[in-house]
């Protein structure tokens, strides 16, 4: 075989694999197997908190027949789509600043949108709802100047939804401003010499370039939006259980083991699709990204 | 590149003061509500607290239970942990991935991306139906570390590889043919220029695991971290205490960065910029 | 060959199918400066890697002064290498990106600061010793790498295309420098470079590689006025290429048909009459004069053993020492002259009538006829 020559030194592959092998046993060993697990565990059988190993498809048929879980899977897909189109529209914008004009502070400006997930989601959603919930600062000032109060607000979904891009809308921003760190911002400057007005050398040459980006941040916020539990608890009200609540239920008050591997199967199999419907997409080649840069 | 930071003593893009707004707005979305808990935490009334009655009871009944302290320190030590593991294994990873060319390499790269695609719920369920059910293991610190590392390493990975890019590999080809070692090589060339990508996957990594709940509350058992205690008081309403440890937290994260501040504006440290 | 500076033993290197270097076998003399010619892609580059210890042979040997390294990492095989965009430790003083090499080997001190002082003078880097990188020339950047290569006195420097950054005028200054020391430390230097005024300005012996092998090795005079093959005539010097068909063998020459002529030309190795061959005469092997009353339009070989082709001057290109005079023969192609520009008087457009001496000049069976 070429270049497996059994040399005093350490072959490349061997290094390579010294260096990833870790990381990705690691992977295997905590993602893969208790994914795998899940999925077995979604045809047995739980009778008082305890799963019983008699395969069968009874869990996906409550799922799929029962329409509460209908509900709730589209009212989170729903959500989950237009929180991650608006974190998307309102992301872009912050990113490219802070990637082009940010300078030297540009770490310390990325930083600053990470130190809100030091209060932890549930003190950060408490505190807005303290802001804009029914009995929170907006509202009640509102109240006291004899005006109506914003009923959208009060435990609903949009609330909900407002709650969710507050809470990701910072991975989606450093998603593409990590793409944007290595954009080659000069290229536009060619393109307007070639003619191109500033936004249609936005659509031809900083979007496709920083498509895969995007792409991530895209996955980043879609995926845990999908599977929230904490957001349209306290911001949603009664009519706005999510997957994600039903789900978590299921292995803590209910304790239905097998329904609810069942349920993250196919959680997992909704995000599955969404990556795979951004694949195609992804083309290394025209991003400029060109992986080793040896040689 | 014609502007430098913001602009300043330079002709201005139009653009760049609309963006400039937008990020204002979004920092201002992100830090009302922070700015509503250090406030709240003076407050006798968390539920209502206008106009404020200065107290600091929270802060004393902070300090006198012990719930909380132990509480921050599992949180600590957990996001710790799990921050070391996962920038270690997402280094190890990037540096691969970059460095040879062999032929696992989409394998190795999809596997430290895929926990990006796993939502936090699903990593924290299978995990500990895995755990439990598979290999019989009760949940513990040990337990909850891995189970955040799974994250920490794929958004650390990203993170690395991101910077790494850049980094020219024959660099350290120079310092071997000049006699460095492969360690020597690293701690000489390599890590001083791609320290501030492993600190920042560091960082995210940390702050991931301070927080997570869903992984945690999964994986920990009876074990109190602090997005557990705030989950736990929640159906009784959150406690004062709660809000003055966040202020407290915010405090010590923001006199970091101000020091970091102070560092870039003397240029005493660049933390990885070197101009444009 | 007991004292050779470096031995290649039937040396080979693939990437996938690639046959990067294929069994190249090499032996570098002490002192010598020695250059591997060759267009990109030649595996010239991977041929220094592999003397450095960057990449290993899949087979055969490597020596350096008698001892076996083909095993031996870069880092114990104590050769110094110049790289092709310098590669200067951006975080380092110059200084300190100078001394790395002693470090390593862990000299002392005192020892180190001595030698850096000799190296310093030596490239005239004084002064320049507490700037990072980024501070220096392009000039001063090579002249550091240079530094760092050669002072741990090495038993032998490679150099990796090191001009290949610089503009023209740096490059001719550094070409003279560069030889100079490799006289004055008496270092044998591998100098890999795609640039054949490179190679012949500063060499001793060029190898002149395409496709992993060599294609000619030998002194550079000899490579210049003796091309083995058609590429080396080609790539080495800049050469007329005259495609014909050969008419008659006449001893160590043959008569080859050409744009309705016949010129006398060396005689190809095992060439017949018949053969399409291709023919290389140098530009400044040739003599343009203007079309006077002396056999003006006779082409081919005439009296006197002489090659004679007429022609219109198209265009002189001027080269400060020398002029290109580019000459359209009457069936469409160019001929280009190189001469001294004073000498001769002659405007575009003019008739003009080129020759040469019979039977010099280079051919070789056409390729893939």
């Amino acid at each position: 075989m070429s270049g497996l020559r059994s040399g005093k030194r350490l072959h490349p592959e061997l290094r390579f694999l010294g260096l990833a092998g870790p990381g990705a046993a690691f992977i295997v060993i905590s993602l893969l197997l208790p994914l795998l697990s899940i999925v077995v565990f979604s045809f047995w059988r739980t009778e008082s908190y305890e799963l019983y190993a008699d395969w069968n498809l009874d869990n996906y048929r409550t799922l799929l027949g029962e329409a509460a879980y209908r509900t709730f899977f589209l009212r989170s897909l729903v959500t989950a789509a237009i929180v991650t189109a608006i974190c998307l529209v309102c992301g872009w914008p912050v990113a490219y600043f802070i990637a082009r004009w940010g300078g030297r502070y540009r770490l310390l400006l990325v930083l600053l949108l990470a130190a809100p997930f030091f209060t932890g989601a549930i003190l950060r959603i408490t505190a807005l709802q303290g802001l804009l919930g029914p009995i929170g600062l907006v509202n009640m000032t509102l109240v006291e100047l004899g005006l109506p109060p914003i009923e959208a607000l009060m435990y609903t979904q949009l609330a909900s939804g407002l709650g969710l891009v507050y809470l990701f809308i910072s991975f989606m921003v450093t998603a593409i401003y990590l793409s944007l760190v290595n954009f080659n911002f000069e290229l536009l400057e060619v393109a307007k010499i070639n003619g191109a007005k500033p936004w249609r050398a936005f659509i031809e040459i900083t979007w496709p370039l920083n498509w895969i980006g995007t792409a991530i941040g895209i996955v980043l916020v879609f995926i845990p939006c999908l599977a929230n539990v904490v957001t349209p608890r306290f911001l949603g009200g009664p009519d706005a259980t999510s997957f994600g609540m039903s789900l978590s239920q299921q292995f803590g008050e209910t304790g239905t083991w097998a329904l609810g591997s069942a349920m993250g199967v196919f959680l997992f199999l909704a995000s599955f699709a969404v990556i795979l419907a951004i694949w195609p997409t992804i083309k290394l080649k025209r991003s400029g990204f060109t992986g080793a840069v040896q040689q | 590149m014609s502007a430098g930071s913001f602009g300043f003593g330079r002709r201005v893009a139009p653009t760049a003061i609309i963006l400039a707004a937008g990020l204002v707005l979004l920092y201002v979305f992100l830090y009302a509500p922070i700015l509503y808990v250090v406030y709240t935490s003076f407050a006798t009334d968390v539920v209502w607290p206008f106009p404020l009655d200065f107290t600091l009871t929270a802060y004393e009944d902070l300090f006198a239970s012990s719930l909380y302290g132990e509480a921050l320190s599992n949180s600590l030590k957990l996001a710790f942990g799990s921050a070391v593991i996962s920038t270690f294994l997402a280094a190890g990873g990037a540096i691969a991935v970059l460095r040879y060319r062999s032929r696992r390499r989409g394998l190795v790269m999809f596997l430290f991306i895929a926990p990006l695609f796993v939502a936090d719920l699903l990593i924290g369920i299978s995990i500990l139906a895995f755990n439990a059910r598979v290999l019989g293991l009760p949940g513990n610190l040990v337990s909850a570390m891995a189970a955040n590392a799974v994250q920490g390493t794929a958004f650390g990975f990203l993170i690395i590889l991101a910077q790494l890019v850049r980094y020219n590999w024959s660099m350290d080809d120079a310092a071997m043919v000049f006699g460095a070692g492969p360690l020597r090589c690293f701690a000489e060339i390599t890590l001083p220029t791609i320290w501030p990508s492993l600190f920042g996957a560091f960082l995210i990594a940390f702050i991931l695991a301070f927080n997570n709940l869903e992984i945690t509350f999964y994986n920990l058992g009876a074990i109190p971290t602090l997005p557990s205690v705030a989950w736990g008081s929640l159906r009784f309403g959150l406690g004062p205490e709660l809000f003055a440890l966040a202020a407290l937290v915010n405090a010590f994260v923001f006199a970091i960065f101000a020091a970091m501040y102070g560092l870039m504006k003397t240029g005493l440290v660049k933390f990885g910029y070197r101009g444009q | 060959m007991p004292n050779a500076a470096l031995e290649l033993d039937s040396v080979t290197r693939r990437f996938g199918p690639v046959i990067a270097v294929d069994r190249i076998s090499l032996a570098i003399e002490q002192d010598e400066f020695f250059a591997l010619l060759g267009p990109s892609g030649s595996g010239k580059t991977t041929m220094l890697r592999l003397i450095a210890g960057l990449e290993q042979p899949d087979e055969g040997q490597v020596r350096i002064a008698g001892e076996v390294v083909t095993d031996l990492p870069p880092y114990r095989r104590g050769v110094g290498m110049v790289f092709q965009n310098f590669l200067l430790f951006p975080h380092k003083t110059v200084a300190e990106n100078i001394v790395f090499p002693l470090r390593m080997q862990k000299m002392d001190k005192a020892q180190q600061q001595k030698q850096l002082g000799w190296i310093l003078e030596l490239l005239h880097l004084q002064g320049l010793e507490a700037r990072y990188p980024n501070e220096l020339s392009g000039g001063q950047q090579q002249r550091v790498a240079l530094a760092r290569g050669l002072i741990s006195r090495p038993a032998l420097l490679l150099l990796d295309e090191p001009l290949a950054n610089l503009d023209r005028e740096l490059r001719s200054e550094m070409e003279v420098e560069i030889r100079r020391y490799q006289k004055e430390l008496k270092i044998p230097f591998v100098y890999v470079t795609h640039n054949q005024e490179e190679a012949l300005t500063m060499s001793d012996r060029i190898a002149v590689m395409r496709n992993g092998r060599f294609e000619q090795i030998g002194a550079k005079t000899e490579i210049y006025t003796n091309p083995a093959s058609a590429f080396v005539a080609a790539f080495v010097g800049h050469a007329n290429r005259l495609d014909g068909q050969l008419s008659e063998i006449d001893g160590g020459l043959a008569r080859m048909n050409w744009a309705g002529g016949q010129l006398l030309v060396p005689r190809p190795a095992d060439a017949k009459s018949g053969d399409r061959v291709r023919y290389f005469i140098k530009h400044e092997d040739l003599e343009v004069t203007a079309a006077g009353l002396n056999g003006g339009g006779l082409n081919g070989h005439v009296a006197n053993d002489i090659n004679q082709v007429s022609g219109t001057l198209r265009d002189i290109i001027f080269k400060g020492q020398t002029a290109n005079y580019i000459i359209t023969l009457p069936q469409g192609t160019d001929l280009v002259v190189s001469d001294t520009p004073r000498t001769i008087t002659l405007k575009p457009s003019d008739p003009v009538i080129v020759r040469w001496p019979a039977g010099s000049g280079a051919c070789f069976a056409a390729e893939g006829a």
